[in-house]
């Protein structure tokens, strides 16, 4: 009982909720306006994860600058390929009829691309560093300090993306184009703009997702995979396409996998969270925050 | 006429000289397939660039020594994408279409067991490297040879000699659910049966884990002489950063696979001083001269040194290989006869196998000890004495 009471479970709970909020926000986002489903979203992670690396490693350049050319890096490439292939598959009305597994190929396809380019250019081998890595006490815990500012970053860039979609005109523009795809474009939203808008957003948030996240694991080109299907977790769970219901799910996800195997055992981890997935979408199949479809 | 005719002779003599010629510089081929991508890339590429600079320098010193003869090696390498079950068919390929001469081993213990009844029915003699169960005691001897001496069935036991012989009396033990780190815990809490050490935590994790504080602070709290994390590179790094951000102060802490990694070192500096990991292999061994050289070679070569298991496990392989074509050529059979009898001279000392198995190699434990991975146990191999864990640097 006194661990399930203990500050450092709850900083790890936080601290694990915080990441698979920020990795679930790019892909949340791109399946909540176009119904894309990014299975590339890890390898976006792992190519900006190797971009905060060189930086710092050749320029001496940390993590908390270097992540934003991540992000700039992912967003650009993220454009490239709304502009190159997704505009294409959005217009013809074929292709579009199937969009969701359509879009499941393509950007499979893109996940093996960006691996492979990154094992040619960087190698296979796991790559890493040593960041902030001070041990800092937090209200009786001992936390090493790049998982506070993961933490923190999370929070930040959550909350930014919460209140952009909330109180901004091009957010409820966005808000608009998800909930009504034909009658936003009626009252005049421009749906390709806003479009290229989130496929970049979405990428800069992968970007952002992975440069952070290689200040406290290793990076390597076959490593996004893992990452992918916690956000897709993570989303299925809050509701896709719905960022508050993304928040929720990545906090209940982190919190169960934390306590439920202090209570428990490491070993019930996977039945834990897994488990309970099944359990929430069997009660709500559209997910925690979801909308049932009409 | 007879100046057509000298002509005529002149020509047959250059083609018959020219194909002599050829036929002594005809490269070897050697065959390998291994993980270039997907989840086992990482692990697997260390493995290939050990066979890569044993061919570098093999070639550079004028070639393979087949019977008496140098011939340039020719190395095929195909991807098996991180997919056992391609196993079989990719060597079954490099067999019949590639005709390879020799071949070389895949990365890790089910690439290897995938391809025992592929080598039995071709008659195809393979040293193996990276593959470590005790399952492989019960593979038929013939046509495959294990250098590891990492046996969990071994390390259990000698585990628990250490922990005796240095006073320690409770474990603590967090394995990770896959059969080679499952197999070392089975074999280590047998050995644990009758002495005085007690199991005071023990839990397993799955691969996908992804925060070991919940595991940690059961261990801290029953407060364990030893602990063990069996566990793989990523969970290795949860293991560490949990351990120092509770400040768990076992004096023994063993971190199964990744404390040796290049990748390991940047992210744990000094913190790394004093885990213990798995290893029978060290470059500060002077009773093994071919040693420091390797590790030198491969550092300069490739920018990082190599691990302290898999890598010089891959070029043993090379080594045994090597040796055994020198004395016997390329015939199946008697290559066969020659692995299976003869004593080969490695970068890890003397090479004997009985069976399937190594048994010249003790099993050993590697300590990290001021950036340098010392072999501490047993005693009569060790080149540094154990010491008590450092406290985690703040």
């Amino acid at each position: 009982m006194d661990t399930l009471l203990s500050p450092q479970l709850l900083i790890a709970a936080l601290v694990l909720a915080a990441i698979y909020a920020l990795i679930a926000l790019g892909l949340n986002l791109i399946y909540g306006t176009m119904r894309l489903l990014n299975v590339a979203h890890g390898e976006i992670m792992m190519l900006a994860g190797y971009v905060s690396y060189w930086a710092f490693v050749r320029l001496g350049i940390g993590p908390l600058v270097s992540m934003i050319a991540a992000m700039l890096i992912a967003a650009i490439l993220g454009a490239l390929c709304y502009l190159t292939i997704f505009r294409a598959v959005v217009r013809n009305r074929q292709l579009a009829a199937r969009l969701e597994s359509n879009s499941l190929l393509i950007f499979f396809g893109i996940s093996i691309i960006v691996q492979n380019i990154l094992s040619i250019a960087f190698s296979a081998d796991p790559r890493s560093y040593s960041y902030l890595d001070a041990i800092i006490p937090v209200f009786g815990a001992r936390v090493e300090l790049n998982r506070l500012v993961v933490l923190a970053i999370g929070a930040l860039a959550t909350a930014a993306c919460v209140i952009f979609f909330r109180y901004s005109r091009l957010g409820l523009a966005i808000r608009a184009l998800i909930q009504q795809r034909d009658a936003a474009s009626l009252i005049g939203i421009d749906a390709e703009k806003i479009n290229l808008l989130v496929f970049s957003l979405g990428f800069a948030m992968a970007g952002l997702a992975g440069s952070l996240i290689g200040m406290t694991s290793a990076i390597s080109p076959f490593g996004g995979f893992p990452y992918t299907i916690s956000a897709f977790i993570v989303i299925i769970l809050g509701g896709l396409g719905n960022l508050a219901g993304g928040l929720l799910g990545a906090a209940v996800l982190a919190f169960v996998e934390i306590y439920g195997v202090a209570a428990t055992s490491s070993a019930y981890r996977s039945i834990l969270v897994y488990g309970l997935f099944i359990v929430i979408l069997l009660i709500r199949p559209q997910g925690l925050l979801g909308r049932r479809a009409a | 006429m007879k100046r057509t005719t000298t002509a005529l002779l002149l020509a047959i003599g250059a083609v018959l000289f020219g194909a002599c010629a050829a036929q002594a510089a005809d490269p070897v081929k050697i065959g390998v397939a291994i993980a270039q991508t997907g989840p086992f890339a990482p692990a697997a590429i260390p493995t290939l660039k050990a066979y890569q600079l044993w061919v570098e320098q093999t070639n550079a010193a004028g070639g393979l020594d087949v019977a008496g003869t140098k011939r340039p090696i020719n190395l095929i390498v195909y991807d098996d994408q991180s997919d056992f079950t391609k196993e079989a068919t990719i060597y079954e390929k490099l067999i019949t279409d590639d005709k390879v001469d020799l071949l070389l081993s895949p990365y890790a213990t089910p690439a290897h067991f995938a391809l025992v009844g592929l080598l039995e029915r071709y008659k195809f003699p393979m040293v193996g490297s990276t593959a470590a169960s005790s399952q492989l005691k019960k593979v038929k001897p013939g046509y495959i040879w294990f250098p590891t001496s990492a046996m969990p069935d071994q390390m259990g036991p000698e585990l628990v000699k250490m922990w005796q012989s240095l006073g320690f009396k409770s474990v603590a033990i967090a394995t990770l659910q896959s059969p080679f780190p499952q197999e070392i815990e089975s074999y280590v809490k047998a050995a644990l049966k009758g002495t005085d050490i007690k199991v005071v935590a023990s839990e397993q994790f799955a691969p996908d884990i992804r925060d070991m504080t919940s595991v940690v602070s059961a261990f801290k709290q029953a407060k364990p002489d030893v602990v063990l994390s069996l566990s793989f590179p990523a969970q290795s790094i949860l293991y560490m950063k949990a351990a120092r951000e509770q400040n768990l102060d076992a004096p023994f802490q063993l971190v199964l696979i990744g404390p040796t990694h290049e990748f390991f070192a940047k992210m744990f500096g000094p913190n790394l001083n004093g885990i213990v990991t798995i290893g029978h292999w060290s470059p500060f061994q002077a009773k093994w001269p071919k040693a420091l050289p390797f590790y030198e070679a491969y550092t300069k070569k490739f920018n990082e040194s190599p691990d302290y298991l898999d890598v010089p496990l891959a070029y043993m392989s090379c080594e045994i290989l090597a040796q055994a074509v020198a004395k016997v050529g390329l015939d199946k059979d008697k290559l066969r006869n020659e692995i299976a009898s003869d004593t080969f001279d490695t970068i890890d000392g003397p090479v004997k196998f009985d069976g399937v198995q190594n048994v010249s190699t003790p099993t050993m434990f590697l300590q990290l000890q001021d950036g340098k991975a010392q072999i501490v146990w047993p005693k009569a191999e060790a080149t540094a004495s154990f010491r008590n864990k450092s406290p985690w640097a703040n």
